[in-house]
């Protein structure tokens, strides 16, 4: 009887345990940010390419976190984190660079790597964010300039291979633009296209120190999901 | 009577220890070569064996505690909720068994202490006349490869079959953990810091390169691919590289 007794409640602990996990489980992955992908959109009149816009701001009073710029609106973030592109297809991305920049701490990154055609088309804004210079076909940017970086790459065994890694030029204008609940400045314009291959589900993010100060200014921002970093899902 | 008894019941636990040391040695031998990854170096070919001769070794050994483990189990077991009786005889000071016990840990001891010596000194061994030295930087959430001599740079490992590469690997961030398991190679990327490791690739295709050290949001996702190739075919890979990256 004892012996039942010490049985059952050893069970009923169990139980209950396990259902405690589950719920602080389910509730963090409910308090994680959730956002609709952003869908590539299709070229009208050009079967097997679309078109993909995203931004990088300095804060986070622009993009998915709202005009509010939710828990951490001084945070460095991309404009959509989460992004759906078809399979076996040209994606036409443009990338707008808002935020200011410094120092890469690996030269590698201020190369582009994976487009279609080796490089990245760039337009720097002029000072005063009036004119715009002539986009310029480049493989390689200067390492102590950048803003961010676009890094996309695929893990093994999951769908087709793939690197794209796309520096971003900081931002010289000065002119004050709003959007959102952000004053900015006219964005460098950044253009490339890549290939997507089979189903699969990748990671981006960005390779520029631009979080916190801990960890080598990969904190904060760097280390959080939704701000630098994100899904690409190849349906 | 009692003295029957023990016998029975000594046999009956060697017969047990005699089935599981064989039951430990089929799966030590055949196990690790199919449970581990495939070998592609001979660091990897050298673990597989250290793991095969270190867990034929250690099998009459796990034997003779589950034996012994079992046979109480069965045997000397107390049902019921009095208090047990004494036992009607204990074992103590039995010489033969301490002497016996000690001498065959220490003889295990021993064997397994030269053979681990051994099998570093082969690892730790000379990098080759002509090693292929690779830069290795880890960052989160990814790993690059830059090959001096050519400003070739890489986010995938591409090495030649036959030739001792020699890894200089450090990590801008946090500490990384460089591991190739087809190959036996695993060490820290630490920041500020750069640490040689070699291996020499003995069989042509590809492996993954995963970080080992939890560095933060998209560690699990820190794993590249790597390609092990002919000679000839490296060297037209580096060439067309070089090429590709100075244009």
């Amino acid at each position: 009887m004892k012996r039942s007794k010490a049985f059952g409640t050893a069970v009923i602990s169990i139980v209950l345990g396990g259902g405690a996990l589950a719920l602080a489980g389910f509730a963090l992955a409910s308090a994680a940010p959730h956002q609709a992908p952003l869908q590539c959109q299709p070229i009208a009149g050009s079967p097997g390419n679309c078109t993909l816009t995203i931004s990088s701001y300095p804060d986070s009073l622009a993009g998915e976190h709202g005009t509010t710029g939710g828990a951490h609106a001084d945070w460095v973030s991309y404009s959509n984190y989460n992004l759906d592109v078809p399979a076996n297809t040209t994606v036409h991305m443009v990338i707008k660079q808002y935020d200011s920049g410094g120092s890469l701490n690996n030269a590698f990154f201020s190369h582009v790597w994976g487009t279609t055609t080796g490089t990245a088309t760039y337009s720097i804004p002029s000072t005063d964010g009036k004119t715009y210079s002539k986009p310029a076909a480049l493989s390689v940017v200067d390492t102590n300039n950048i803003g961010h970086t676009f890094t996309l790459r695929g893990v093994p065994g999951n769908g087709t291979p793939i690197f794209v890694s796309i520096p971003l030029p900081a931002n010289p204008a000065t002119n004050s633009i709003t959007i959102g609940s952000g004053t900015y400045s006219s964005p460098v314009l950044v253009s490339f296209t890549f290939k997507t291959g089979s189903k699969g589900v990748y990671e981006w993010n960005c390779e520029f120190p631009c979080g916190g100060s801990r960890e080598g200014q990969f904190g904060e921002a760097m280390s959080s999901y939704g701000y630098m970093s994100g899904t690409v899902t190849v349906k | 009577m009692a003295t029957t008894n023990k016998k029975e019941s000594l046999r009956g636990m060697f017969f047990t220890w005699a089935l599981l040391t064989a039951i430990g040695l089929v799966i030590s031998v055949y196990a690790p070569s199919r449970l581990m990854p495939r070998s592609m170096s001979d660091n990897m070919h050298l673990t597989i064996l250290t793991i095969i001769v270190f867990s034929v070794a250690a099998a009459p050994v796990a034997a003779g505690v589950y034996a012994v483990a079992l046979h109480a189990l069965r045997h000397w077991m107390h049902r019921g909720d009095d208090v047990p009786a004494p036992a009607s005889e204990q074992t103590r000071e039995h010489a033969t068994l301490t002497v016996s016990w000690v001498l065959a840990s220490t003889l295990l001891t021993v064997f397994l202490l030269i053979w681990g010596l051994g099998a570093l000194a082969v690892d730790n061994g000379g990098n080759g006349a002509n090693p292929l030295v690779v830069n290795v930087t880890g960052q989160q959430w990814l790993w690059t490869f830059s090959y001096p001599g050519s400003n070739v740079q890489s986010p995938t490992l591409v090495l030649p079959e036959g030739r001792t590469v020699d890894f200089h690997i450090t990590a801008l961030d946090v500490t990384h953990g460089f591991w190739i398991a087809n190959m036996g190679v695993q060490v820290d990327a630490n920041v500020g810091t750069t640490t040689e490791l070699h291996t020499t690739p003995n069989q042509l295709g590809q492996f993954d390169v995963r970080c080992t050290q939890f560095c933060g949001l998209n560690h699990a996702f820190m794993v590249t691919t790597g390609t092990v190739v002919t000679p000839a075919q490296f060297s037209t890979w580096l060439a067309t590289q070089a090429k590709a990256q100075k244009a």
